[in-house]
């Protein structure tokens, strides 16, 4: 039952977002290739590709070379920096003449590696060697991401292992170390953040202050959701998405575009869909039979959480910029691919749960 | 065993987490709902201000006419080419424009507005139809048209009609409740500031939608911007034109109207200015020359410049003589050529005196002992009384901005201002109208249309109707009686018979010779930059007044002299061209 609901919200999630790119496509009247949208159906086919490749493979066998994944994630890492493109933004973020972003990759790599890591060693759950050993195993990739800079992945990282502590089982009285120490970084890391970065903190906490310049992405978003109304201004016609008001609109403010369109109904499909999605990772994750399963589809489950909350947050308002896309919605075929990738795998645990002693 | 708690434990934290997971979805749910249900219409406004942009369209200025309808100042279109940017390459549409027009463009381009640049400017007519015949192969480019200010009148009419210019800041943040934006063009001086908001005119618009890189995706909706109220004025062209002739090159003033409406026929001030050169819009080291010029061009004499009356003062020191019985027909005093006062002597202006004069032949000779004996007799707070009463020291409320009122001397602030007292050298001085004292041309024409209408006071003005868009008469200004001065009949006859004296045996022999009737006075002003201003100011008929006049030309030498022979063509011209017409 759980699978195929999986299945379902995923081709709904699929539709959903060949549907919104093409809504904000400016060259959607251009041939089959050039349009955006066009892509996003090739990136869709590709995508599902991996999915059925993913799902039917015993996800053991992807938890038992933990170490593999986590060696070629910090060397493809790596060589982003050393060789990598550069993009319209300036950051480096692509492999292979933009085409492969490792930063996409490794946000599965690093679940796969740290399923092993955890699940290899649950005697020292909830004991301080494991929490450095792994603290420290994932701050490297999460540096070099945030080099490159991108700082949306690099966060998807944190909370990939922050994630894993907490479904370990780590005692209130760590996380209030980590929270100390965490908090006590906090101030220090303004230091290594680039200066558009710290431009769009800034104009979280003010958007109006500076309205064309980096609180205008925050303000554009929220017209555009709030001009919307309850029902949307209708399919292809609101302003503030056609007339390229709102920014980042087929990528990080996809979900802006669609509400003025669709408005508060269109949102809360989305809203709809993607919890679901989550809560049955979770599901997924409280049924499997054994830890490797329960791990890697819980904190697989936390990092699409957290993404699409945190995107939709962005776009809502309440939180600050920090480029973060939203899955399987926004354009861009490696992020979708890899999205689709972990639905894969979370598909194949479903198959093996013990369904008949869950209780939630 | 151990397994199984450990699992325990992990489905404990995924409950947990599915808890959180409630609480965000919550919250982003609450938000959404306030940002798209709550305040839905308030960003709805937002982003229709995102996307509207409104360009609004000069207004066309009214247009200002003298009596009979001939034009002193209109609007008149003229072309500009505009492209919008990012419609074609603008390097391939500015060589099309330069092969359809045969000249040369000359970038860079200014802005105008968003995303359009102007192309050329002052394009004539049969540009614009070269341009209009091959519209289909200059996509982005449109004529547009923007009204400029004309003044067919030219310099005589300069000081009345005024000019317009760009409004500044001050005048913007004064204004701005009323519309007015930055690059209007306000009236600065004259008719044109007065009656601004007459003139003025209604602003159109182009309201146009924009995307986010300011490209126009399309016209949503245009005014065409229009004229409101043209304006009729009271001056006479051909007069004002021929007035500012006869003063030649010298600097001074004319006012010619009739005293019965207040209304104003003529009012020139010389030299004058360009107000062509004015509306469009000068440089500095322009402005600075015509500001500062020693001559004062922009200074409107008439209203804005004060002199020394001179002689033409004894009127003053006459009525209150008269009226206040210090003297009558009958009154005879003695003019050797001087009067010794204190060890002083104050000499007549003839020599060998006037012997013994009457009030009437005082006026007529205007001889100044018999004035130094009335004005100490009156004494100086009596004289600037009887000023007050004829209308000198009170702005007249004329329809022009920036009049000025004369200075008049008092004993009270001689000796404030100057910490001397007041002697009676002073009211000697003051009796024949020089000293301290300061008038404008405007209050000596007054004195005199005052005595023309024995008594009437009619507020002067300069504009006659005000029009509606469709030439109708919306406003028609109709004489105000500011004031009846009451005072004997014996008085006023005085007035006038040593006026009518002065033409026929006076010092006012210039205008001998004349078909009507003149009562006038002339005046003699001493200063001390030069040789005396001459005045020249009175009446016609005398029996009817229909018309009052005054000249005033600075460094004019005797008032019998240059100003009386003004105004001596001044008559002789409107006797000729103006009589028939005014009788009917
Ligand atoms: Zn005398």
């Amino acid at each position: 039952m759980k699978s195929k609901a999986i299945v379902l919200i995923l081709i709904a999630l699929s539709l959903t977002g060949i549907l919104a790119v093409y809504s904000v496509d400016p060259s959607r009247g251009e041939g089959w290739g050039e349009s955006l949208f066009s892509r996003q159906i090739i990136w869709n086919f590709a995508g599902w590709l991996v999915f059925l490749v993913f799902s039917q493979i015993d996800y053991h066998q992807w938890i038992k070379r933990g170490w593999l994944w986590y060696f070629l994630m910090v060397l493809s890492l790596g060589a982003v920096l050393i060789l990598g493109e550069g993009d319209e933004t300036g950051s480096h973020r692509w492999l292979f003449s933009q085409s492969v972003q490792p930063s996409e990759g490794a946000k599965i790599a690093l679940a796969l590696f740290l399923a092993h890591y955890f699940s290899g060693q649950r005697e020292n759950f909830d004991f301080w060697p494991l929490l450095i050993k792994s603290g420290i195993l994932s701050f490297i990739p999460f540096m070099l991401i945030l080099k490159e800079p991108d700082l949306g992945s690099s966060l998807v990282l944190l909370v990939t292992w922050l994630g894993v502590l907490f479904v370990c089982g780590f005692s209130a009285k760590k996380w209030a170390v980590i929270g100390g120490i965490g908090g006590g970084l906090l101030p220090l890391s303004w230091f290594f953040l680039e200066d558009y970065q710290k431009d769009r903190l800034l104009s979280f906490i003010n958007p109006e202050k500076d309205p064309l310049g980096s609180g205008y992405h925050i303000l554009q978003s929220q017209i555009a959701i709030g001009a919307g109304g309850f029902t949307g201004q209708g399919w292809l016609s609101g302003t503030q998405s056609q007339l390229y008001f709102l920014p980042a609109r087929h990528t990080d403010f996809i979900f802006a575009s669609w509400c003025e369109q669709l408005g508060f109904l269109g949102g809360m499909l989305i809203i709809g869909l993607l919890g679901a999605l989550s809560y049955l990772f979770l599901v997924v994750a409280a049924r499997s039979p054994d830890l490797e399963g329960k791990i890697l589809a819980s904190i697989l489950g936390i990092s699409l959480l957290f993404q699409w909350t945190v995107n939709i947050g962005v776009n809502l308002g309440i939180m600050p910029v920090t480029g973060i896309a939203l899955p399987f919605v926004s354009y861009g075929g490696s992020s979708l691919i890899v999205n689709l990738a972990s639905a894969g795998i979370v598909y194949n645990i479903s198959k093996s749960e013990g369904w008949e002693n869950w209780k939630l | 065993m151990w397994d199984d708690e450990m699992q325990e434990r992990v489905n404990q934290r995924i409950t947990y987490l599915s808890r959180l997971f409630l609480v965000i979805l919550l919250v982003l749910t609450l938000r959404f709902w306030y940002l798209s249900i709550l305040r839905g219409d308030w960003y709805k406004q937002k982003s229709e201000q995102n996307r509207v942009r409104v360009l609004s369209l000069a207004p066309i200025r009214g247009s200002i006419y003298d009596r009979d309808n001939q034009v002193l100042a209109e609007d008149i279109p003229h072309f500009r080419l505009i492209f919008e940017k990012g419609v074609a390459e603008t390097e391939e549409i500015e060589e099309r424009v330069e092969r359809i027009l045969g000249r040369e463009l000359s970038p860079p381009f200014p802005e105008r507005g968003v995303g359009e640049i102007i192309l050329a400017d002052q394009l004539s007519l049969e540009e614009v139809i070269k341009i209009e015949e091959v519209q289909n192969k200059l996509p982005g480019v449109m004529v547009e048209s923007y009204p400029v200010r004309h003044y067919p009148g030219g310099e005589p009419f300069a000081h009345v009609v005024g000019y317009v210019g760009k409004i500044n800041a001050e005048e913007l943040k004064l204004l701005h409740s009323e519309g007015y934006e930055m690059e209007d063009r306000i009236g600065k001086t004259g008719v044109e500031l007065e009656y601004e908001s007459f003139l003025r005119g209604e602003k159109g618009y182009r309201r146009i939608e924009v995307n986010a890189l300011g490209k126009v995706v399309r016209v949503l909706d245009y005014r065409h911007p229009c004229f409101k109220n043209s304006i009729v004025l009271t001056l006479d062209q051909e007069l004002q034109k021929y007035s500012y002739e006869l003063l030649g090159n010298r600097n001074g003033a004319i006012i010619v109207g009739d005293p019965y409406t207040g209304e104003l026929f003529a009012l020139v001030s010389k030299p004058s200015f360009n107000p062509q050169l004015l509306s469009r819009g000068m440089s500095t080291e322009e402005w600075n020359a015509l500001s500062q010029n020693q001559n004062r061009p922009l200074t409107n004499r008439p209203l804005q410049a004060l002199y020394p009356p001179g002689s033409l003062f004894k009127l003053v020191i006459a009525t209150g003589a008269v009226e206040e019985g210090l003297t009558d027909r009958n009154r005879k005093i003695f003019c050797p050529g001087f009067l010794d006062y204190n060890e002083w002597r104050y000499p007549c202006w003839r020599r060998g005196g006037h012997g013994s004069v009457g009030i009437e032949k005082a006026i007529a000779q205007s001889c100044n002992v018999t004035f130094y004996t009335l004005g100490l007799e009156l004494g100086a707070d009596r004289i600037v009384n009887w000023a007050r009463k004829l209308g000198v020291g009170q702005p007249s409320g004329i329809d022009l901005p920036g009049e000025k009122t004369a200075f008049l001397p008092t004993q009270e602030w001689k000796e404030r201002q100057l910490k001397e007292m007041w002697y009676p050298g002073d009211t000697i001085n003051l009796s024949i109208g020089q000293g301290y004292l300061l008038v404008t041309p405007l209050e000596m024409y007054r004195v005199v249309s005052n005595i023309a209408t024995r008594g009437e006071v009619y507020k002067p003005h300069v504009v006659k109707e005000i029009l509606n868009s469709k030439g109708e008469v919306i406003k028609k200004i109709n004489p105000v009686l500011q004031n009846k001065i009451e005072l004997k009949d014996e008085t006023w006859d005085t007035l006038v018979r040593g006026m009518e004296e002065v033409v026929n045996s006076g010092t006012g022999w210039a205008c001998r010779g004349l078909p009507v009737k003149l009562a006038a006075k002339t005046g003699t002003a001493q200063n001390p930059q030069g040789e005396d201003h001459s005045w020249f100011a009175g009446f016609f008929p005398s029996s009817h007044p229909q018309v009052s006049f005054l000249v005033l030309i600075e460094h004019g030498g005797d008032g019998s002299g240059e100003a009386a022979q003004v105004a001596k063509k001044l008559v002789e011209w409107w006797e000729k061209e103006r009589k028939v017409k005014s009788e009917k």
